[in-house]
């Protein structure tokens, strides 16, 4: 995202900048005092001073020493950016949403320069339209439309590289098919000059021109069964070869990369993109050679057998691809709306359907149906209408696209009887120029096609040139003995929001530690961070005084055993799923573990002891049983760091006992952080800290914090009001 | 529904204030609860910047004098910026989406919308609420009072 944007010469002379001043950054304001667009205004802050430009002159300058608090408000369609200038709180600058992030990004900057500190914030979010171009950016890092050409290139020839033999074969193809059907219209000529037209027609003459052309014929549909099969054989490794490597590296990429960006899309990359590419090989690409080819040749023949009449032959084509085109966008145009009124039906029915219980119970049927008549009878008016449409500007198009063998026809006709050209060559010709009509129509849809194929490209490029990956491969190896240290951490999914902040801990190996707060303190946050799932923003995280970037991402993370409160796992069997930490486990080693997680007696139950088959289409296990398999998993690591992430939170009393006891038996001597919603759970806990406010509110043993009367204290005495009211 | 009495003020940052007797509050947020069907009718008024407790509710904002009026009405536009669209000058499909070229009550401009999906909302038969690959949003209060050529151009979306 770009947080300095370029300043024109006449907006630069309005900022005197000193001499130790330097624009940090500089952000259009796209609405003005009085509620309407505007132009040529800008925010532009500095290291000391936030200067605001409306229509190009100079409204007001803040220094940063005087401001805190800087904040990016979302309201409905604009943003507001306030800081707390002299000790009151004023709007600085108003915006549409599309500068909203930035916006946010900046008054961090503002904030860090009040600070006192220098450096500059900035953003890896993606522009949502190119600012050269102006289009809309498929969610990639640069514009397909703007780079498209040359990144274009250069990823097919990638993409190419390794199938290099199989192009060449299906190039050679393509040639032969293209000889193939330009010869045969001159084997019908020699038919009919030389053959039909004699005084004495030969037979066997007459039979080997037949001979021939079938032979031609016949040897262009094996070229062409060839020739797709290549293709597609072609088109499906490459998708695979796409298809794998995205595979790799979203595996590869920090989970901030696939968080980062809406869900399904990168499904939709892995699946669908990988998809065009195939389809255009099928499709597209066997021909794209065989057309070229012969629309030369074509007009090459055309012109060496009638230079004139080739030339009155090209006359429509102009005007038969510019109606093509416009043909094919209006008709885009109205099955566009077509599919969106279908759409508007179904998903009404949809609706209605899934409703069905209210629906009926408040007694709508009536409403609900002339709803539903509405749409459909909307779909059913569009359907028509484009139905007649097709119908009669279909055959109108088709005529035109014999327009040019009319006049080929008609000209060529006259020649023939004014003896300036042979009969057979006439056959010939209007062959040749229905070919050309038949190519021209094939190549207007051309530029559609390649268009999705870059964009496809472009989203596929974009995951696969992202670099930004964490290497740890090559870290420190060592044995974790469990001292985990937070340094002033801080950290925010989107780095401008941030969710911890400033986080000092010290634990030492062995101390148990509960984290209690309300719902969205960052609780989960603090854990995915020990976990390294992300990377701290700002600060520190040590792991027996090793910062945990620089250890080894294998070794750490098979020294770390995690119970989440849904616990997920993956299709195969028990013994798979409590070997997921260690394969090479043995029988003994893994039943022991069950034991231990109290998992070994409910296992023993299913009808296929460890060899049931669990997951998503196998055996149903209710939540304790998952917990516990989750808990052997995390034994048969036995990790000296331990995570569990409301491990007991969505459980009956029963379930919640065999899990307790179990977790009680697997924390024994270990680094234990333990996040939970009833405090109850957490009363074996050696100190418990309070998170609240993106801070550590409140930390000590559950004495100190009732003593405390804090957070804490309040959370605790709800509870039990709650406990007492339901019992009571 | 527990009604204060409150008297507004602007506040020295330019923000809407509110006292209720003996109390005042520096910082309070207008947010209107019908704002499509009904903009003037119903505002909410709130405590703080992030929509905190609510003090009372205004049932119509003509009820109020002209002068308090005012000073909810620019809290208002703070919290609102809707354009109504009352020319439209292009519109440009290509490949899944649309450039729009528009006039708007708050001046010219130009947004683009994602094709897919569910971006432009039928408020009612005539009514449309457009929002953009920003999440920005506007309105067309009457279809039928643009131009037959103007509506075409919208055909895609009705």
């Amino acid at each position: 995202m770009i947080l300095n944007f370029e300043l024109s010469d006449d907006l630069r002379k309005q900022i005197c900048l000193s001499e130790r001043e330097e624009i940090y950054y500089s952000l259009p304001i796209d609405i003005d005092g009085q509620s309407r667009y505007t132009r040529d205004s800008f925010l532009v802050v500095s290291n000391t001073k936030i200067y605001v430009i409306m229509q190009g002159a100079l409204e007001r300058t803040l220094a940063i020493a005087d401001c805190s608090e800087a904040k990016s408000h979302a309201h409905v369609g604009q943003g507001l950016l306030t800081v707390v200038h002299k000790g009151t709180l004023t709007v600085i600058a108003r915006y549409t949403h599309g500068h909203m992030g930035r916006y946010a990004y900046v008054a961090r900057g503002i904030n860090i320069l009040a600070s006192g500190r220098t450096e500059h914030v900035e953003s890896n979010e993606y522009e949502a339209s190119c600012p050269k171009c102006g289009r809309a950016i498929p969610g990639t890092a640069k514009c397909p439309y703007c780079n498209g050409e040359n990144r274009f290139a250069s990823t097919l020839k990638k993409v190419a590289k390794p199938y290099i033999p199989q192009f060449i074969g299906i190039a050679v193809l393509m040639v032969l098919a293209s000889v193939t059907t330009l010869v045969n219209p001159a084997i019908q000529r020699y038919l009919v000059d030389n053959v039909l037209l004699e005084k004495e027609p030969s037979k066997p003459l007459a039979f080997m021109c037949l001979g021939g052309m079938f032979l031609m014929s016949a040897g262009i549909v094996f070229v062409n069964v060839a020739k797709s099969f290549y293709s597609t054989k072609l088109g499906a490794r490459i998708s695979m070869d796409m298809r794998n490597s995205l595979f790799e590296k979203l595996q590869k990429a920090p989970l901030s990369f696939i968080n980062d960006r809406r869900p399904g899309e990168l499904l939709n990359r892995v699946v669908q993109d990988t998809r065009v590419i195939r389809e255009f090989m099928e499709n597209s690409f066997c021909n794209l050679f065989t057309v070229a080819f012969i629309f030369v040749c074509d007009v090459i023949f055309m012109l060496y057998i009638n230079p004139k009449l080739a030339l009155l032959s090209f006359i429509p084509a102009p005007f038969v691809v510019m109606l093509t085109v416009a043909f094919r966008k209006s008709i885009h145009r109205r099955f566009h709306l077509q599919w969106h009124k279908n759409d508007d039906a179904s998903s009404n029915l949809q609706d209605v359907l899934s409703g069905m219980r209210v629906v009926k119970s408040y007694g709508n049927e009536k409403h609900e149906a002339a709803r539903f008549l509405k749409y459909s009878n909307e779909y059913c008016r569009v359907q028509t209408r484009n139905e007649c449409f097709w119908a009669i500007f279909n055959p109108m198009l088709s005529f035109l696209m014999g327009a040019g063998v009319f006049v080929v026809t008609c000209f060529g006709g006259r020649d023939v009887l004014l003896g300036d050209m042979t009969k057979g060559q006439l056959v010939q010709f209007m062959t040749y120029t229905s070919l050309l009509y038949q190519y021209l129509n094939w190549m207007t849809q051309l530029p559609r096609q390649l268009t999705a194929l870059i964009s496809s490209l472009e989203r596929i490029d974009d995951i696969l040139a992202f670099d930004r990956i964490p290497d740890r491969e090559n870290g420190t190896v060592k044995t974790i003995k469990g001292q985990v240290d937070f340094k002033k951490a801080t950290f925010g999914y989107r780095s401008y929001k941030p969710v911890l902040e400033g986080i000092d801990l010290h634990v030492t190996p062995g101390e148990k530690i509960g984290i209690v707060g309300p719902s969205g303190a960052g609780k989960s946050t603090l854990i995915n961070l020990l976990m390294g799932l992300y990377e701290a923003d700002d600060g520190l995280l040590l792991v027996d005084g090793t910062d945990i970037r620089s250890l080894d991402r294998k070794s750490f993370h098979s020294q770390l055993g995690v119970v989440l409160q849904e616990t997920f796992l993956f299709s195969g069997t028990i013994l798979e799923n409590i070997r997921f930490a260690r394969p090479d486990a043995t029988y003994e080693e893994v039943i022991a573990a069950a034991r231990t997680a109290n998992a070994h007696d409910f296992i023993c139950r299913t009808p296929g002891g460890y060899d049931t088959y669990v997951g998503e289409k196998g055996y149903n296990l209710s939540g304790g049983e998952r917990q516990r398999i989750a808990i052997a998993r995390a034994v048969l690591a036995n990790p000296s760091l331990l995570i569990l992430d409301e491990a007991t939170a969505s459980l009956d009393t029963e379930s919640e006992y065999l899990v307790q006891s179990a977790l009680s038996k697997l924390t024994k001597g270990k680094t234990t952080f333990a996040i939970a919603h009833r405090l109850s759970t957490l009363k074996d806990c050696d100190r418990l800290i309070v998170i609240d406010g993106h801070r550590i509110s409140e930390m000590g043993s559950h004495e100190e914090l009732i003593a405390a009367k804090g957070l804490y204290y309040e959370l605790l005495t709800a509870q039990l009001q709650m406990q007492k009211r339901q019992e009571g | 529904m527990e009604q204060k009495t409150l008297t507004y003020f602007e506040s020295s940052g330019g923000f809407l204030g509110a006292r209720a007797g003996e109390e005042e509050y520096t910082r309070v947020r207008a947010v209107r609860l019908f704002p499509f069907s009904d903009p003037d009718k119903y505002i909410s008024i709130r405590v703080g910047s992030e929509t905190g407790e609510e003090l009372t509710v205004i049932g119509d904002m003509a009820d109020l004098d002209p002068e308090q009026r005012k000073f909810i009405e620019r809290d208002l536009e703070l919290n609102y910026f809707i354009p109504v669209i009352n020319k439209v000058i292009s519109i440009k499909d290509e490949y899944g989406h649309a450039y729009f070229h528009v006039m708007t009550d708050k001046g010219e401009v130009k947004f683009t919308i994602n094709m897919s999906g569910t971006n432009v909302t039928k408020l009612s038969e005539t009514r449309l609420l457009i929002t953009d690959i920003n999440e920005n949003r506007f309105e067309i209060r009457d279809v039928r009072a643009l131009t037959p050529p103007e509506q075409r151009k919208l055909d895609l979306f009705l």
